[in-house]
């Protein structure tokens, strides 16, 4: 059985390491535990040594840093050839990106330049008895699941959302940085970065949002209302409810979510203190995840629920909201 | 701009997404009775190159892999105000992953001849992959920028275009020729005009199989794809219904776990 | 007999249907609360056809026949049969304008009305009948070079979104004394006068429009003096009741659909109620007079196309869907149980709609008068 050379893309962007890369160096680390194999980190940008020191914490064997004027802001093409000279020279078994933005640009583009094959969005990964990579793959809204293997090309490669693996963080851990040489004639050619900026997301209208919060007669109160609306907010999601928030003036009528109002389907939905009646039901069940927060065990809510969490909605919520803003910092500190 | 390509792909219709089956002995889709859509963000990126054409008159060809059926969609896209359609279409094609699926596209592409720009819509919502827009490109030996959400037409030939990223936007400058895949957010598709419905008509719509192309079987369909399927598992329709435990902070942090997992913080 | 719409056909349906889905379905609370056409809707409808769709690529439409006509009136309607009725009595303006206006006319008319800058109305009704049309009271006389036309029409869809009037008016005795006139809203004398506040078609505007001592230039009359009658004839056995029918048409799918759907989603007795007998049953009628009366349409519109004689099939059409509708939209509230007669719910709506349907461009009565003579035509005996 071969002994896989395990790599992880890490994603930076002005120094700032991606919690994508960490996550993955976890999952790296179990599956070279599990193989004998070794984990590598590949970290180009202009002054990335710094943070080899964590990238080694969290899991890498060895981290390939290339450094280098051009690399620095991300440059679709001499990022590609700096990693496929990489790969051409070292050989990995496996290759693992972020589903990121960049990630979804540039592992494409590498696996077509190394002729060598790529899926995307795994939700796990695993070692068969051979050595090959089985990747995991949703479909279909998550109705099914697809095993892919690269059995012959290498290096096996698979982008993985963030947030689906574990990071592992442990304070003593030796590794090695070695520091490749970059091309005197780098293919620096390719779209020109003028600017990159942050924005916060706007607002979107209740039938677009990919998060939605929605909250029932359970709330109780204008006051209750606002940790809703402060969740959502955190979440860059909307604020819908069932009809007896909108009569106590609580919420709008275009946010009335049901039979007679608005059909949504975001990703996440969470129904706060709503029992679920059948016409609110229709309004969301097309939901891909349906959390529901409720004090009575039995609401029939509970029968649609992905995630039930009986409880006052009071001792959850805020905590929750405190969480969110926590990962939500954590996402860009190094 | 003298000619822009928009690669269209046939999906099957998001609205009767409820009515597909999955053959439990082929593991494929059993896509008889459910009506095909153009894929909505190839519709963005066939706006974009519309967009061009009212301004500057640009020939705006489509091209699409798919099976013969799938001709309706491209006079579809034809009625949108395409000037002409090519459908690469061999049984000796089907089974291919993004990068033989690539290597067909390209291949058809060259065979056009010269161009300026492709757009594509940054990814499908069957495949969902988000992989052929840059495989593509590579093939083609182009630049492409992906997560399209503004693109304007700068001096001469140069193209302004952002791109979406986490929390913020890029702003680049490029020139063709060059590869485009677009969001939602890029613009408003049009919808058909009559009279462009009828112009579509006598617009011609062409079907290259692999005579045209010429591609060696082992760079197509199956065979031709480094990826495989090894396994495919329904997962069950009902809503898991997992209760959570422990004290409320508890449930809150494996919350925001759960929420993490979705890839929304 | 090929039944098959061809792909033109679709395309064009597909095109209505999204932009009405897209541009009309965010206008339809505020059409039933004020009842006003959306003004705004002319432009996105102008530009993608469908308010030229019948006028002469010659003037700035698009030369479709009826058939292409049945079926964007109908997926209009499925989402805003008010909407509907807009278009297909504009369309009656046009219709009237291409079978008797001089080139000259044409030429002024047709294009602002194809490009959606205006809208049309065909002004017919009076406060002595809409079915009696050679009892109206409205007079025409030729003073010099002008028309002077005196009188009120009453129940005129698009009275106050129209810039030009078809009116009909009685400028002599008897059979051959109407004449049609193309009046400017902006002649003196001409005048909009009430708005009616109608319970169904809400949306489609409805009022009356006034004619003192109203100035015509000569030139306006449409048609031959005394050919008033053929003018209202043509138009309203035509355009006007294969419109009228198309607008029902819409209305049926959308009941056909309304039911349809919560009777697969509404659980009673532990199942959608969609697996009760009683309810398939319903949806039975309901899909199979949606099926009848599509082809009731469909046949009356191709034999318009192939310049057949229709006014038959068209008066069958109309009269029919228009029932149909109506008891179909009953159907569709009763299978949503006490949620179908809550504001709410859509489905209230379809009935109303249907119900205004009956009466408008000729009551349900007169048309069983016309199938009543075409009926007995074979058995007349002579002498």
């Amino acid at each position: 059985m071969e002994k896989p050379q395990i790599w992880v893309f890490m994603e930076q962007r002005r120094g700032v390491l991606h919690e994508v890369g960490l996550e993955l160096l976890g999952k790296a680390r179990e599956l070279a535990e599990a193989s004998g194999g070794r984990v590598a980190a590949v970290l180009l940008g202009a002054n990335v040594a710094v943070l080899t020191d964590r990238v080694i914490a969290s899991g890498a064997d060895l981290v390939l840093v290339a450094e280098h004027p051009a690399l620095e802001p991300y440059r679709l093409l001499p990022y590609t050839a700096v990693l496929a000279q990489a790969c051409r020279e070292y050989q990995p078994s496996i290759l693992l990106f972020g589903a990121t933005a960049m990630g979804m640009e540039l592992a494409p583009r590498l696996a077509a330049r190394l002729h060598t094959g790529l899926s995307a969005h795994c939700i796990d990964l695993q070692l068969d008895g051979e050595g090959h990579l089985l990747q995991m793959v949703p479909g279909w809204g998550g109705g099914v699941v697809a095993t892919i293997k690269c059995p012959v090309h290498r290096p096996q490669m698979a982008t993985v959302m963030p947030g689906v693996m574990k990071k592992q963080e442990t304070s003593q851990r030796y590794g090695e940085v070695i520091h490749l040489t970059i091309p005197e004639d780098l293919d620096v050619s390719g779209p020109r970065v003028l600017e990159v900026y942050r924005e916060e997301p706007q607002a979107k209208p209740l039938e677009k949002a990919e998060v939605v919060v929605a909250g029932g007669v359970g709330i109780g109160g204008k006051e209750g209302w606002q940790l809703l609306e402060e969740l959502a907010g955190l979440l860059g999601g909307a604020v819908g409810a069932t009809r007896p928030p909108v009569d106590e003036g609580w919420a709008l009528e275009e946010q009335m979510i049901g039979a007679s109002g608005k059909t949504v389907r975001p990703r996440l939905y969470i129904g706060v203190g709503i029992s679920g009646m059948s016409h609110h039901l229709v309004g969301m069940d097309g939901s891909e995840m349906v959390v529901a927060v409720n004090s009575d065990p039995k609401a029939p809510i509970f029968e649609v629920a992905d995630i039930a969490v009986v409880g006052d909605y009071r001792e959850i919520i805020p905590p929750l909201a405190a969480e969110v803003r926590k990962r939500l910092k954590g996402g860009d500190a190094p | 701009m003298d000619r822009i390509i928009v690669c269209v792909k046939p999906v099957p219709d998001p609205k009767a997404w409820e009515r597909l089956r999955l053959d439990p002995v082929t593991k494929t889709l059993i896509r008889e009775g459910i009506p095909s859509v153009i894929n909505p963000l190839d519709k963005h990126a066939l706006e974009a190159a519309l967009t061009i054409k009212d301004a500057q008159a640009a020939e705006v060809v489509i091209m699409s892999m798919a099976p013969p059926a799938s001709q309706p969609v491209l006079r579809e896209a034809l009625a949108l105000g395409g000037d002409r359609a090519v459908l690469l279409s061999d049984k000796v094609f089907a089974g291919s992953d993004t990068l033989a699926t690539s290597r067909i596209l390209a291949a058809g592409i060259r065979r056009l001849g010269s161009f300026d720009l492709i757009c594509c819509g940054n990814f499908t919502l069957d495949g969902s992959t988000a992989q052929v827009p840059s495989q593509l490109a590579e093939l083609l030996g182009i630049p492409n920028i992906m997560h399209v959400s503004r693109m304007e037409l700068g001096e001469g030939k140069r193209l302004m275009v952002t791109q979406k990223i986490e929390q913020g936007y890029v702003r680049l400058e490029a020139e063709p020729p060059l590869l485009l895949s677009f969001t939602k957010e890029a613009n408003k598709p049009r919808f058909s005009s009559f009279l462009e419905i009828l112009a579509a008509e006598k617009r011609e719509l062409a079907i290259w199989t692999n005579a045209e192309l010429n591609l060696a079987e082992g760079s197509i369909g199956l065979k031709g794809s480094p990826t495989q399927m090894a396994d495919l598992l329904v997962r069950q329709k009902g809503r898991q219904g997992l209760r959570l435990e422990g004290t409320p902070e508890e449930m809150a942090h494996q919350l925001a776990d759960k929420i993490h997992q979705l890839g929304l913080i | 007999m090929d039944f098959k719409l061809s792909e033109r056909e679709e395309l064009l349906r597909k095109a209505t249907g999204e932009l009405a889905e897209s541009e009309i379905t965010p206008k339809i609370d505020a059409m039933e609360e004020t009842g006003e056409f959306p003004e705004d809707l002319l432009k996105p409808m102008a530009k993608m056809g469908i308010t030229g769709l019948i006028a002469s690529p010659e003037y700035g439409g698009v030369g479709l026949g009826y058939l292409a006509r049945t079926i964007v009136l109908e997926e209009l309607s499925r989402v805003s049969a008010a909407v509907s009725m807009g278009m297909q009595v504009h369309h009656m303006a046009i219709a009237a304008l291409n079978d008797f206006g001089t080139g000259d006319q044409k030429k002024k008319y047709i294009p602002p009305l194809a490009r959606g800058e205006t809208m049309g109305c065909v002004a017919v009704t009076e406060p002595s009948g809409g079915s009696d049309v050679l009892g109206m009271q409205s007079t025409g006389e030729l003073k010099g070079d002008k028309w002077i036309l005196n009188g009120r029409k009453c129940f005129i869809t698009n009275s106050h979104t129209s810039d030009y009037w078809l009116v009909i008016a009685r400028t002599g005795e008897g059979p051959k004394g109407l004449s049609a006139f193309i009046v400017d809203k902006t002649a003196p004398g001409a005048k909009t006068g009430r708005v009616e506040h109608k319970f169904g078609l809400r949306g489609s505007n409805t009022g009356e429009l006034v004619l003192d001592n109203c100035e015509l230039p000569k030139e306006n009359i449409l048609g031959q003096e005394g050919g008033g009658l053929s003018v209202t004839l043509k138009t309203v056995s035509e355009s006007g009741r294969t419109g009228m029918a198309a607008v029902a048409l819409g209305i049926l799918q959308a009941c056909y659909e309304e039911a349809g759907k919560f009777a697969s989603e509404r659980v009673l007795y532990g199942k959608p109620i969609a697996a009760l007998q009683a309810i398939s049953f319903y949806m039975a009628e309901i899909y199979t007079e949606l099926d009848i009366c599509r082809l009731l349409c469909y046949r009356a519109s191709w034999m318009k196309d192939q310049n057949l004689r229709f006014d038959t099939e068209s008066a069958m059409a109309k009269s029919y869907t228009c029932e149909a509708a109506a008891r179909c939209a009953k159907k569709a509230i009763e299978i949503h149980g006490a949620y179908g007669i809550m504001k709410e719910y859509k489905v209230q709506r379809l009935l109303r709609d249907a119900m205004v349907t009956i009466s408008a461009g000729g009551t349900g009565e007169i048309g069983k008068v016309v199938l009543g003579r075409a009926a007995l035509a074979p058995f007349q005996k002579k002498g």
